[in-house]
């Protein structure tokens, strides 16, 4: 596979703080590829430092092959960038903002389809600053697409962003995956790094502690899937002490955690042999999961480490 | 250069949608113009304020001749009249009344002025006539018969009889001055003159001295023009330290650079397109003020070509000061702070407003090391005072300037964190 980008026991220190700490990994053509972690845990400056906007303060970045620290022109040309809080002129239009990255990347695309692209051309004409949160993302979103880019950045792409909104940018980010662009995703919340990335790397007060394919990190940190029986008593408790890796009872009922997937069918199997009065479900573990695991805490809606 | 021209226009038209932001580009520079004009212009009267006390009252009433002289000192149009009643007490008016747009000068017209000059007028007319007639008895005697001589010389007994029942002494005016009032003098020969015009009519014969007004070859202005052009350059200076440096902070705190940043722009033409853009800006609204005072006060001391270059060269110079403070200074506050820190003081100590010869001559040294001083001399030099040559040391401090701070400006914005 390709490597896209490469990353080598990249540091980073701010004066006395530790950023970013001798970190190391590659991502692949054609792959969105997360980084993942709370606030402060360095996802931002491996971001920037692979924009060219931070110098590293040691190991090495290659970006398509260029040096990060030498080469910044010609990575520019050649990647899109969404920054993280993302801003532009609030009383250009979403066409001028557009069209004044063009002017700035020389190049001529073809503008109605990279907004139509994104479902903003109806929007075109309306000022920055009037639009929503969402609206916002997708015309930074477009002003990362507008160069044709083979490697697309997006710093937090949905932070902010209601429910609503945030179902919509994904929809946006898996269409350009299809369309073959290679996506360098960070993020704070474990859903959409689940739903979107092929690869993640858990990053966590500068280190990156964890790094897999999205299914791998869950089967391997995600703790099993699980099944809860809701009015289950005392035969089911029997049942599941047996077939189950742990047995939790309490007001929620009885919940037996299985390894893989088809113990947990197996064992759902059994609970209704007993009696199909049972009310049953099974529960597959996911990143947040995963992440709990890793780190010990979770990750709040403003990306705190809880 | 294209990049350039894109980021000018896409600030250009940012700018011009803010309505708030015009409303207060404009707000400033209007307030400031009308705030000095009428301070400093008095709307456009040159003539100079002249306080008389007229004792010289009959019936309540000033006499005829004193009032005739007043109107003789107005006629002359370098005077406005006010008049001051004669039970104001001259010096505690003046303690209770301060001003600071003219200097107090005030003409006291004695009790008995008319009377004064009327005698004096029949003392001078009697002088003559004795004179005649002494002429005609010593020349024309030996022609003439005794009777007749006898005659002539009981006349001119009796003529002098009468004489000494005249007063002898003038009829005297006071003009109070302040003592630093150098336009004084000047305007003592110019009353002097009106009492000497006024003098020879009485008695009679033909004037000796007229006083007419003859236009000097010169540019019709008034004193709103002698401070319009520190006043631009003045507008020029702020919008350049304080305007430009806060919006190119706001930028970077908006996000607006970072998204910049991470394009093939070059740093420079980010640096150059906003000091291009606030300077055509500080450029279209100092024509704008020009043509405000032109309608609102009738200044008339419109800039020539080479005060219009004068000011576009200002505009980058000061532009480029504000992108260097605000590449320097990371919070938006603290350069908006920064930049009211510099630009007041410049603005105050470089004699802009007033002639610098007003200030100690250690803030005149002090002056003569800040370039808005340079700038607002020169543009004085180029609108009121027709000289171009004396601008030229306008136009090299200030180009040298403008080098200077667009090289810094590029070397202190950060495209790049390190």
């Amino acid at each position: 596979m390709e490597k896209i980008v490469e990353v080598t026991e990249l540091v980073k220190h701010y004066k006395s703080v530790i950023a970013v700490n001798g970190i190391s990994f590659d991502v692949y053509k054609g792959e969105i590829f997360s980084l993942v972690g709370p606030n402060g845990a360095g996802k931002t400056t491996t971001v920037e430092i692979l924009e060219c906007l931070r110098m590293p303060t040691s190991g090495s970045a290659y970006v398509l092959g260029f040096d990060v620290k030498k080469e910044e022109s010609k990575i520019k040309k050649r990647i899109g960038v969404m920054p993280q809080d993302f801003n532009t002129f609030e009383r250009l239009t979403v066409k001028e903002n557009v069209e004044l990255i063009a002017k700035i990347y020389g190049v001529k695309p073809d503008i109605k389809a990279v907004l139509e692209e994104l479902g903003i051309w109806e929007a075109r004409d309306r000022k920055f600053e009037a639009l929503s949160g969402g609206m916002k993302r997708r015309v930074g979103v477009s002003m990362a697409l507008v160069s044709d880019p083979e490697l697309l950045f997006l710093d937090e792409p949905t932070t902010g962003l209601d429910p609503q909104a945030r179902r919509e940018t994904w929809e946006v980010i898996n269409r350009l995956k299809k369309m073959g662009k290679t996506i360098f995703l960070t993020s704070h919340y474990m859903e959409e790094v689940e739903y979107l990335s092929d690869r993640a790397a858990v990053i966590v007060q500068g280190d990156i502690i964890a790094l897999e394919t999205v299914n791998a990190l869950i089967s391997q940190y995600g703790g099993g899937v699980k099944v809860n029986v809701a009015n289950g008593d005392k035969k089911v408790e029997g049942l599941f002490t047996e077939l189950a890796e742990t047995v939790i009872s309490n007001e929620r009922g009885v919940t037996g955690t299985f390894q893989t997937r088809q113990q947990a069918s197996k064992a759902l199997a059994s609970v209704y042999r007993l009696s199909d009065e049972y009310t049953v479900d099974i529960v597959e573990p996911s990143m947040d999961d995963v992440f709990a695991q890793l780190v010990g805490g979770r990750v709040d809606e403003r990306g705190e480490l809880v | 250069m294209k990049r350039v021209y894109a980021i000018f226009t896409a600030l250009l038209k940012s700018w011009l949608r803010s309505k708030i932001g015009i409303f207060f580009s404009f707000l400033f520079p209007v307030m400031l113009l009308i705030i000095f004009s009428t301070i400093f212009g008095g709307a456009g009267d040159t003539r100079y304020t002249l306080f008389v006390q007229n004792f010289d009252v009959e019936n309540g009433e000033p006499t005829g001749l004193s009032q005739g002289f007043v109107d003789a000192l107005e006629a002359t149009d370098i005077f406005a009249i006010q008049y001051l009643d004669t039970d104001v007490d001259v010096s505690t008016y003046v303690k209770e009344n301060p001003s600071f747009n003219f200097s107090y000068r005030i003409l006291v017209i004695p009790k008995g002025f008319e009377e004064h000059a009327v005698n004096k007028s029949l003392s001078v007319r009697m002088d003559v006539t004795l004179d005649t007639l002494l002429l005609f008895q010593e020349q024309y005697a030996q022609y003439m018969d005794e009777a007749d001589l006898q005659q002539i010389i009981e006349g001119q007994t009796i003529l002098q009889q009468m004489k000494t029942t005249l007063p002898t002494d003038l009829s005297e005016l006071v003009l109070l001055t302040d003592r630093g009032d150098t336009a004084a003098p000047a305007m003592t020969s110019v009353i002097y003159g009106v009492v000497n015009a006024f003098s020879n009519t009485l008695i009679g014969t033909e004037d000796v001295v007229a006083i007419t007004g003859e236009p000097l070859e010169q540019k019709e202005l008034r004193v709103v023009d002698y401070y319009l052009p520190g006043f631009i350059a003045a507008f020029i200076m702020t919008n350049g330290i304080i305007g430009a440096n806060t919006t190119i902070s706001e930028y970077r705190r908006d996000g607006q650079v970072k998204r910049l940043a991470a394009t093939p722009l070059p740093k420079s033409s980010w640096v150059l397109g906003n000091i291009l853009q606030q300077a055509v800006l500080a450029f279209i609204l100092t024509g704008i003020m020009i043509i405000l005072g032109w309608i609102i006060f009738g200044v008339r001391a419109f800039p020539d070509i080479y005060a219009i270059l004068l000011i576009f060269v200002g505009a980058v110079a000061f532009c480029s000061v504000g992108m260097v403070l605000g590449g320097v200074i990371k919070d938006v506050e603290a350069a908006s702070g920064a930049g009211n820190a510099i630009a007041f003081p410049m603005m105050f100590l470089s004699g802009a407003f007033w002639p610098i010869e007003m200030m100690p001559e250690y803030l005149q040294t002090v002056a003569k090391f800040l370039p808005l001083h340079y700038f607002h001399e020169g543009l004085r030099q180029l609108m009121i005072f027709d000289n171009p040559e004396k601008s030229v040391t306008a136009f090299v401090i200030l180009g040298v300037f403008a080098v200077v701070f667009i090289a810094v400006a590029f070397k202190v914005t950060r495209w790049k964190e390190l």
